[in-house]
């Protein structure tokens, strides 16, 4: 016979079968989203993002090389064997940088493992060119890339003649150089190891990413040196390094600072030295600010940088650089450690970071004030997750990621909340907060977790006047904005109660006079009754 | 004498802390020592301190008010304080100190006065004062501790009848000797927790035989 509590128990489990079956079929997109509080607990949030689709190598069919004709001949010539102007693209091989060239919407992928780039346009559904026989106008051979992983493209407003307008850059790893071509591949400019008196005999030049800014200076990403990028002026010579991280203070690097204090030179020497963390990757803005990531376990240091002209941080200045950036604690499973390494960053047309975390697949969408937006993707093996995200690019509200191990690109399109997060943002960043409002609540309705939301429609109130209502939405939500808030109320505050102020004051002064002159009388009387 | 000694118990710890150095041999001499108001005041210190966890000014307060947990709040102000008898007067009977259990109770006690006083200041300031006007706060909450802690250390010195460094001494192994306590403590609980399992999967035992 049944009991009560086995019919209980199995009314229990098929109500949580049909909870899960329910969850499973809403549940469509294969990351959650979520934002952290107060506190730095994560919550749970709408996704501002979801999967588009996703690319890989087989998708793009067949590709043309870019070279002509006649070019292709010579190069079978040099190569001794034919090659083909039509190519079957073919699955990656280990691709590690997109770059998306907004003037001509087209995306240039680095397919490192099979040494050459694709180039295809921002739907990833047009024609591909490839590229992988560069004509070298110094030597005049034509010559092929060696694991290369990095590009940035450029555009000289005042060139000589259109086709010399694009100007493409190619971080060249295995072959230690970084060519600079024009748009149909031929090297004009070649840069390579600086002279041993800039540059330490003992380190290497494997240019590991790459960019350079609107004057033609090139900044070249090397992994093996911490002084920062190697900074070339635009015709290849070694200007300077650029915007080194600072020393991490642990405990070990004080006691050095300490002895090296204390010790002359000589015995100094033999401490072991603190150098910083070298950056891993960068990327640069349309006002030239150029923005470095550092990938690390354990760092905390510079995690992420914006880097003035001068290369230095203008986050410091800001207080955004003591911000956690990526995920706000690591956790710790089997002594892996868990916690964001980013490995990337993108700066989009409209000032929106975002940074790729590479070991959790996650990408951390923030404002140019570094106000958390977004946290999207995902590891793991199902479509629209990472294995082992490589880089990051965003062009049009439309997100791409590459995935190295996976071989394939993925994008991100906004969803209809993203939509209305960034309206209200840019009202907002325009200060336009009364016009921001609107968007706001439309966001608290859709999900009332999201913060950033509370502090636009505290400057809203804050702008009408309405500096208890601006309290109350700054509560736990933002230090400064309450100061500001609680600044003007208690202005108010004690301006409309200025007389009560002073009668209060009064009786507290006249009862002490009063009190204490009652006291005096009866002391004296005391002492008379007792004479 | 310039004070009338012979006032209420209640007045006695406002007394010591106006007079650090002379309060503290005056209650000996009395023979002032109130366990009451003892009492009273560590509990204050107990309540005082959840007040400051959970009605510091927003502007002011880093404490993880999210989940509230009364337990570590106990633990860090009335389970520390008798640590604090405890380890002084283990420690101080074995070098010739002359403060009883009581008395060291006591006069801890009052020596928290003045961190209270001015703790109820700094809580109620955190809810008026801007963050530009943390200077006041900070130094609100420095001067309370200073002050506090000289009260102990000329506490613990005469009612020891120690000299000032042996006293600053013993109060470093003091702290040494609440560490073990607490260590101990913490060993013991997780003794009989097992224990505990143990006699409760006995009993779930049973009652699995002889229910059937």
């Amino acid at each position: 016979m049944p009991t009560k509590k086995k019919i209980l128990g199995a009314a229990a489990a098929s109500i949580m079968a049909v909870t899960m079956l329910t969850t499973s079929i809403v549940a469509d997109q294969p990351y959650e989203g979520y934002q952290y509080d107060w506190w730095g607990d994560p919550v749970p949030s709408q996704t501002g993002y979801v999967v588009d689709k996703v690319v890989d190598g087989i998708d793009f069919g067949t590709g043309v090389r870019y070279n002509t004709d006649e070019q292709l001949k010579e190069i079978s010539e040099q190569e001794g064997k034919t090659v083909e102007k039509t190519v079957e693209i073919g699955p990656l091989s280990d691709p590690m940088d997109i770059f998306i060239d907004r003037q001509t919407e087209k995306v240039y992928i680095v397919d490192s493992g099979n040494d050459r780039i694709l180039v295809t346009d921002t739907e990833l559904t047009g024609k591909v060119t490839v590229m992988d026989y560069f004509y070298n106008t110094a030597t005049g051979k034509y010559e092929t890339l060696n694991g290369p992983r990095g590009i940035f493209v450029r555009h000289d407003s005042d060139a000589e003649s259109p086709d010399k307008e694009t100007i493409i850059y190619i971080a060249d790893y295995e072959n230690g150089r970084v060519p600079v071509m024009y748009e149909d591949g031929s090297i004009f400019l070649e840069v390579t190891r600086p002279s041993s008196e800039f540059y330490e005999s003992d380190v290497t030049f494997q240019p590991n990413k790459v960019l350079a800014d609107v004057a033609g200076n090139i900044y070249v990403n090397i992994k093996s040196i911490t002084d920062g990028a190697v900074m070339f002026a635009p015709d290849g010579t070694f200007s300077s390094y650029y915007g080194a991280n600072r020393v991490q203070q642990t405990a070990q690097a004080i006691a050095n600072k300490f002895w090296k204090t204390i010790l002359d030179r000589e015995a100094a020497q033999n401490f072991i030295q603190n150098v910083p963390m070298e950056f891993s990757n960068f990327d640069i803005d349309d006002e030239g600010f150029i923005y470095t990531v550092t990938e690390s376990k354990s760092a905390t240091t510079d995690i992420f940088k914006k880097l003035n002209p001068a290369g230095e941080n203008v986050f410091i200045k800001l207080g955004y650089s003591e911000l956690t950036f990526g995920d706000m604690a690591s956790y710790y499973v089997h002594g892996m450690n868990y916690g964001s390494s980013i490995s990337d960053v993108d700066i989009d047309e409209n000032g929106v970071i975002r940074l790729l975390d590479y070991r959790n697949g996650r990408v951390f969408e923030y404002t140019d004030e570094c106000d958390l937006l977004f946290i999207y993707g995902g590891t793991g093996n199902q479509k629209g997750l990472f294995n082992t995200p490589s880089a990051i690019e965003a062009y049009n509200n439309t997100v791409y990621v590459l995935d190295q191990r996976k071989g394939s690109i993925t994008t991100f399109k906004r969803t209809e909340f993203g939509d209305i997060v960034h309206e209200a943002m840019a009202l907002y960043t325009e200060g336009k907060y009364e016009e921001a409002r609107g968007p706001w609540m439309e966001v608290l309705t859709r999900d009332s977790n999201y913060w950033f939301a509370y502090i636009g429609l505290g400057n809203a109130e804050m702008s009408q006047g309405n500096y208890e209502t601006a309290m109350d939405y700054f509560y736990m939500n933002s230090r400064g904005g309450y100061n500001r808030a609680f600044k003007q109320f208690r202005m108010q505050f004690v301006r409309d109660n200025f007389n009560w102020f002073i009668i209060i004051i009064v009786v507290v002064i006249v009862a002490i006079v009063v009190l204490k002159m009652l006291v005096k009388k009866l002391k004296k009387k005391k002492a008379g009754g007792k004479q | 004498m310039r004070f009338d000694l012979d006032m209420p118990a209640w007045k006695w710890p406002f007394y010591v802390a106006r007079h650090p150095f002379e309060g503290f041999e005056d209650l000996r001499w009395k023979k002032a020592y109130n366990m009451k108001v003892a009492l009273v005041i560590v509990f204050c210190f107990f309540l005082v301190t959840v007040c400051q966890t959970v009605m510091t000014g927003f502007l002011y307060n880093n404490n993880y008010v999210k989940i509230f947990n009364i337990v570590p709040l106990f633990t860090s102000t009335i389970v520390l304080f008798f640590t604090w008898v405890v380890g002084n007067w283990s420690l101080c009977t074995l070098f010739d100190g002359e403060g009883k259990m009581k008395e060291i109770c006591v006069v801890s006690a009052y020596a928290l006065v003045p961190y209270l006083i001015t703790q109820v200041v700094v809580i109620l300031a955190s809810n008026v004062l801007l963050r530009n006007e943390a200077a006041f706060i900070m130094f609100m909450q420095y001067f309370g501790i200073v002050w506090s802690v000289v009260l102990m250390i000329s506490a613990i010195k005469t009612v020891h009848q120690y000299t000032v460094p042996k006293t600053l001494i013993a109060i470093l192994f003091t702290v040494l000797a609440m560490v073990i306590i607490l260590f101990l403590l913490v060993l013991l609980m997780s003794l009989f927790q097992q224990v505990y399992v143990f006699g409760y999967s006995i009993y779930t035992e049973l009652m699995y035989r002889f229910s059937m």
